[in-house]
């Protein structure tokens, strides 16, 4: 088992629904985004366009920031390979940060609201205080979710339809089987890392 | 300024930008890894020329150097309580072969130096216990000089560290700073040399050494193909780091004691020599200081136009 994910450029519409319903989800402080939208402009006048690229933690086969930490916070789950951070055990390093290719780790440095002055909202004080401060955060597929047999947030909440999630390791799944049939590519392939989200041309 | 505070402004603008430059191990409690990796790399040099001279001032000031780069490290960390955990992952990770080092030289450096500072009270240098603690000590500053390139060497979100040259620029400029503390303790006890003097030799071959890797970290940076590499190096040579760079690294760390040490001004008297050591360790702060700011992000984009289908 090895989950995935497949993100397809062409049905992306930059909408940051991804983003919201992740926030939504995990509860993430301000500064912290398990899942977000880069905005990439490419060609020039009069060919320009503007390309989405929903990013988050590639939960890669080979992760550098797991090899990089000095505690064996950031670790790998073994029946599913998902790159998980046990935040009781993170010394706040921020070594991980670093390593990762893809810049899909935070840092939450410090008690942060989002009204400042007006205090935590309830909103707040029941998801975002949860998470410990000087620790590094990421995306972990919603694990939670997916062991409730759930698509992670992000997947369920995309309008569009433009994400999948499914076990890659599986050659009948709608993930191998898209990243097949049109070409699916990971980021940064050159780093070693082989990724677990692929990406649909645009 | 959003009521959300002015960091979490800086990352958005960051991340708007090109090339985000890491602030990391750069700014606010991060900048305490700069001062770290430049005391234990001066405190391990030190310690090797101490013993090699069997000088007892340079191998105090390692000792002393060690202990504060080791707070500096702790203060590096957002969770310092838990620092004990950094030990458990040693088959991969440098930052806990570092603390291991810096572990190892502070207990061998504790055994040995007893047997130079109270002679007669404790157990003597000769004795068993002490060489045990030197070999010790030796084997940690030796991990300590390694380790510090190697932790830059893999990360690889930062394409100027991701370098093989960058350990072994850390390594000599290690063996720099212990000649320039071991001039600190000439000056300090009121020793001149003569300009052919065997630390003399050591200090100008090290020197070279490191003048010879800056040029190949800047050309491999500069060929390698890699516009973050190059974006750094930008701003280390005509961005805003440059003043550090010609300034610090330049001008302070190898034109002035060079200038002293090739007996210019004046023969190579106490001052002079105490002068040549504190612009020479001044310039090694430099170093660190900009090849540590210098680093950004390599950018997450789609490359190549095969990705996107033109309409």
């Amino acid at each position: 088992m090895r989950w995935g994910m497949v993100i397809d450029l062409k049905r992306c519409i930059g909408c940051y629904g991804c983003q919201l319903s992740c926030k939504a989800e995990n509860g993430t402080p301000p500064g912290v985004f398990f899942a977000r939208v880069h905005k990439q402009e490419e060609g020039t006048y009069p060919t320009a366009q503007t390309i989405f690229l929903p990013v988050l933690c590639n939960h890669c086969d080979d992760p550098p920031c797991v090899d990089v930490c000095p505690t064996g916070a950031s670790f790998v789950w073994e029946e599913d390979g998902i790159v998980d951070i046990d935040p009781d055990m993170c010394v706040g390093c921020r070594t991980c940060m670093l390593a990762c290719p893809y810049s899909n780790r935070y840092f939450n440095d410090e008690k942060r609201n989002y009204y400042g002055d007006a205090g935590a909202t309830p909103y707040e004080q029941a998801r975002v205080e949860r998470h410990q401060e000087g620790v590094v955060m990421k995306c972990n597929f919603c694990r939670d979710r997916v062991r409730d047999g759930k698509d992670p947030a992000c997947v369920e909440n995309c309008p569009t339809i433009a994400r999948y999630f499914g076990d890659l390791d599986d050659p009948t799944s709608e993930v191998s089987r898209l990243i097949r049939e049109r070409s699916g590519f990971p980021l940064h392939p050159e780093k070693g890392t082989n990724p677990r989200v692929y990406y649909l041309p645009a | 300024m959003s009521p959300t505070g002015g960091r979490y402004e800086i990352l958005l603008k960051d991340f708007q930008s090109e090339y985000r430059p890491q602030r990391e191990w750069a700014e606010g409690r991060g900048a305490f890894l700069i001062y770290g990796h430049f005391l234990v790399g001066v405190a391990s040099g030190a310690w090797l020329f101490g013993l090699y001279y069997q000088d007892v001032i340079s191998l105090i000031a390692g000792f002393i150097l060690a202990g504060l780069g080791g707070l500096a490290h702790l203060f590096n960390l957002a969770r310092p309580e838990r620092f004990l955990k950094m030990m458990l992952r040693t088959a991969t990770s440098w930052v806990s072969r570092g603390f291991w080092g810096l572990t190892l030289f502070l207990i061998g450096s504790i055994i040995y130096l007893p047997g130079h500072l109270f002679p007669g009270a404790l157990w003597p240098v000769e004795s068993l216990f002490s060489q045990l603690g030197m070999l010790v000590s030796i084997a940690g500053s030796i991990v300590l000089i390694v380790y510090m390139g190697f932790v830059y060497t893999a990360s690889k979100a930062i394409p100027f560290w991701n370098s093989t040259l960058h350990p072994v620029l850390y390594i000599s400029y290690a063996f720099r700073g212990g000649a320039a503390a071991f001039l600190l303790s000439l000056a300090l006890r009121g020793e001149a040399v003569g300009s052919g003097s065997e630390i003399l030799v050591i200090w100008i071959a090290v020197t070279a050494s490191v003048i010879i890797l800056w040029a190949f970290e800047i050309q491999g940076a500069l060929s390698s193909g890699d516009d973050t590499a190059r974006a750094s190096l930008h701003e280390i040579l005509a961005g805003r780091l440059a003043i550090y760079f010609y300034g610090g690294i330049l001008v302070i760390g190898l034109v002035v004691p060079a200038f002293l040490m090739a007996g210019i001004i004046a023969p190579l008297s106490p001052t002079l020599l105490a002068l040549i050591g504190l612009t020479s360790v001044a310039g090694d702060f430099f170093m660190k200081f900009s090849s540590i700011k210098a680093g950004v992000y390599m950018p997450v984009r789609v490359h190549g136009p095969g990705h996107i289908k033109r309409t």
